[in-house]
């Protein structure tokens, strides 16, 4: 299969290794024979997203998320359009609140989001930090990373994850976080939570391969860093969780 | 009556702490109790110079206290590093008198930049050195710009501010300030003219967003900007390092002070330069500042030599979560020509706070480390597996690390004790050092 990503703003959202993903995303697509080309999309730049099997947007500071947003503006129709055909995507970190209706920067001053969810985002002062270990609909086992932001979001119906043991979620301690709806997933995760979470990497890979009306392959190559490093994480945030309870 | 007691409690916590050998910000802590305003209370020095930034700020500080002193002004400073209003406390008043004045030319302060705005509630600093912010401890900082914002109140308008022209974030302090002066370098050999490393943030503009142009890169995004929508660029800089050599080890500041290099790192030039600036500033000469740093010898070691098995080693220490700082020792062992092993050990993210963060991995620009040199890679620590997926992403071959992931570090070490007589570089940092130090034979410092 001949697989296009597009990765929206590679230096300007750019923050804790978010493009891990798309590399992380490219070689197991590869490894699974496909052909993959990466389109790095820069404000002011053109993109065709209708031809698209991946779109993605990573964690940008509060400032270069804004910029990113004023650009973005313009993909809104074409990003709905994609998710109601069934594109697979990913917006991890500030790219979230993009998603939204709208964004509220800790000055006051309000941005529209494209609108693809009916939520909304308000920054303040203070910064939500710390590790998150919680679980998914999609699967059994947990799912762990960092949450690094200063947002509350509020109106998400639709949880990636449903419940959190430990890590502010959406709009409070332990409670839901991010969004997920189809082929759409979206999480203030940061950095490489693909990465971090074989699982979610499969379900993106089912995402797009379903579109394509392709099933996965049964037998997917293993990649033992990638699990090792994961069931250490998870071993080590779920003794932490216990132990706050 | 209050600012007596806060005093007399805080020599008196300082003096039990020593006996017990304990804490260094408790005393100040207790004192800030009895008298929350102690520090507005107190007579200071005439120099007040405060020193933050991401990078190099304990090297900077220790840099400035020997120049100092070696000109006859007697420092006050904090060397233990507690570097918080607590730690600020302890080292005033346990250097003031019982009336509160503080008998010395220089108070010297290293300040941590999330918390210079509290620090510096009560007084203000007359030169405050801001080395450079970029991303470190994400964890804890969010990032760059937020703490540029946290910093930013703790920025008085009489405070003469020293900065790195080079840095395009931290250069932003002087927006709508009047009293400030640069440090930076002028083109040198090894600079790029494309970016480096695994990120790019002078890629657009910290004021406007906008992209930015560079005539030359130093390290990273280090270098001469310049915004193509606002115009924020490199300033013209008042202390310009304008020959350095690091093969040779020579530097030139303002093209007639020569300085040997004890250590051959771009980053040392950084600290020199800035510790040369604010020496400058408080009048000292340039001539008397090179006489010291020739002479210098970096105190907090950074570097330890050691044996393991055949092996003469090399510690680097890093930071953990700070990229730039690893990509610096990468830098090192990629400039050494010997043919070396290096030990990356990855165990406790943080000194003191538990996390299984391993972002930051990614943002490191490991791909520095494939040379035919560099034989063999040993990834050690409860993350070596996390480091093993990074690694996997380099262009490194595999045969060099792939059968080498050790999660427990004594197993690496003594893997390493065992085989191979190269020079080995172990990077990781203070909070993993000891790890690797006790399974080997230190040389003297
Ligand atoms: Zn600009």
């Amino acid at each position: 299969m001949d697989i296009r990503i597009v990765h929206f703003y590679p230096d300007l959202m750019s923050l804790y290794g978010s493009y891990a993903n798309v590399s992380l995303l490219r070689r197991h697509l590869e490894d699974l024979g496909c052909a993959v080309r990466v389109d790095a999309v820069r404000p002011g730049q053109d993109a065709e997203l209708s031809d698209a099997d991946f779109l993605f947007m990573g964690a940008g500071t509060e400032r270069s998320q804004q910029a990113a947003a004023r650009d973005f503006a313009r993909f809104g129709p074409a990003v709905k359009s994609a998710a109601a055909d069934g594109t697979a995507m990913l917006f991890a970190g500030t790219a979230m609140e993009l998603l939204g209706r709208s964004v509220t920067a800790a000055d006051g001053t309000q941005f529209d989001g494209i609108g693809l969810a009916d939520f909304t985002s308000v920054q303040g002062s203070r910064r939500y930090t710390g590790d998150v270990y919680g679980f998914t609909e999609l699967y059994a086992p947990a799912a762990v990373g960092y949450i690094n932001k200063c947002a509350v979001i509020s109106g998400v119906e639709t949880p990636l994850l449903t419940s959190l043991n430990m890590g502010f979620g959406n709009e409070r301690e332990c409670g839901p976080e991010g969004y997920h709806a189809g082929s759409v997933f979206a999480s203030e995760l940061t950095g490489p939570l693909l990465v971090k979470n074989p699982l979610m990497l499969a379900a993106v890979l089912s995402a797009v391969y379903a579109r394509r009306g392709q099933p996965l392959p049964a037998e997917l190559p293993s990649y033992p860093y990638e699990e090792q490093g994961y069931a250490i994480t998870a071993q080590q945030l779920k003794l932490r969780s216990e132990s706050k309870h | 009556m209050r600012k007596f007691l806060a005093i007399l409690v805080c020599k008196l916590g300082r003096w039990v702490g020593r006996l017990i050998g304990k804490g260094s910000s408790m005393p100040g802590q207790a004192a800030l109790k009895i008298c929350p305003d102690i520090l507005s209370r107190v007579t200071l020095p005439a120099h007040i110079i405060a020193v933050t930034g991401s990078n190099g700020k304990t090297s900077t500080v220790e840099m400035i206290a020997a120049i100092l002193r070696a000109n006859d002004k007697t420092v006050v400073y904090n060397e233990e590093g507690s570097n918080q209003i607590e730690g600020v406390a302890t080292m005033v008043l346990t250097h003031s008198n019982f009336s509160g004045t503080v008998k010395a030319d220089v108070l010297l302060i290293e300040s941590d930049e999330r918390y210079a705005a509290h620090s510096f509630r009560y007084f203000h600093p007359t030169e405050f050195v801001i080395t450079n912010l970029y991303r470190d401890q994400l964890t804890r900082n969010g990032h760059p710009e937020w703490v540029y914002n946290a910093l930013k109140p703790a920025i008085y308008p009489e405070t003469l501010l020293v900065l790195n022209a080079d840095d395009p974030l931290s250069s932003c302090f002087a927006i709508g300030h009047e009293k400030v002066k640069w440090f930076g370098m002028d083109e040198i050999p090894g600079d790029t003219h494309a970016p480096s490393g695994a990120y790019r943030d002078g890629a657009y503009c910290p004021v406007c967003k906008a992209p930015m142009e560079y005539d030359y890169f130093h390290y990273n995004h280090i270098g001469a900007y310049r915004c193509t929508g606002c115009g924020h660029q490199k300033p013209k800089t008042d202390y310009t390092a304008t020959d350095v050599d690091l093969d040779s080890g020579r530097l030139t500041i303002d093209g007639d002070v020569s300085v040997q290099l004890a250590f051959r790192s771009i980053y040392n030039v950084y600290n020199i330069l800035a510790a040369y600036a604010a020496c400058r500033e408080c009048g000292v000469e340039s001539a008397a500042i090179a006489g010291v740093i020739n002479n210098y010898i970096l105190k907090n070691g950074r570097m330890q030599r050691f044996t393991l098995g055949a092996h003469r080693g090399t510690l680097l220490t890093s930071k953990h979560e700070n990229s730039i700082a690893y990509d610096t020792n990468l830098r090192y062992i990629a400039s050494s020509q010997a043919p070396c092993a290096v030990l990356v050990v990855v165990d406790a993210i943080s000194r003191k706070y538990f996390t299984s963060e391993t972002s930051w991995l990614w943002d490191i620009d490991f791909d520095r480390l494939n040379f035919p040199h560099v034989r063999e890679i040993f990834l050690a620590g409860r993350y070596a597996n996390d480091l093993a997926v990074r690694f996997s992403f380099t262009g490194i071959p595999g045969e060099k690390w792939k059968s080498r992931i050790f999660p427990d570090i004594r197993e690496a070490c003594a893997a390493l004790a065992e085989h191979g007589d190269e020079e080995l570089y172990v990077v990781t940092c203070f909070s993993d050092r000891d790890k690797v130090l006790s399974q080997v034979q230190k040389e003297a410092m």
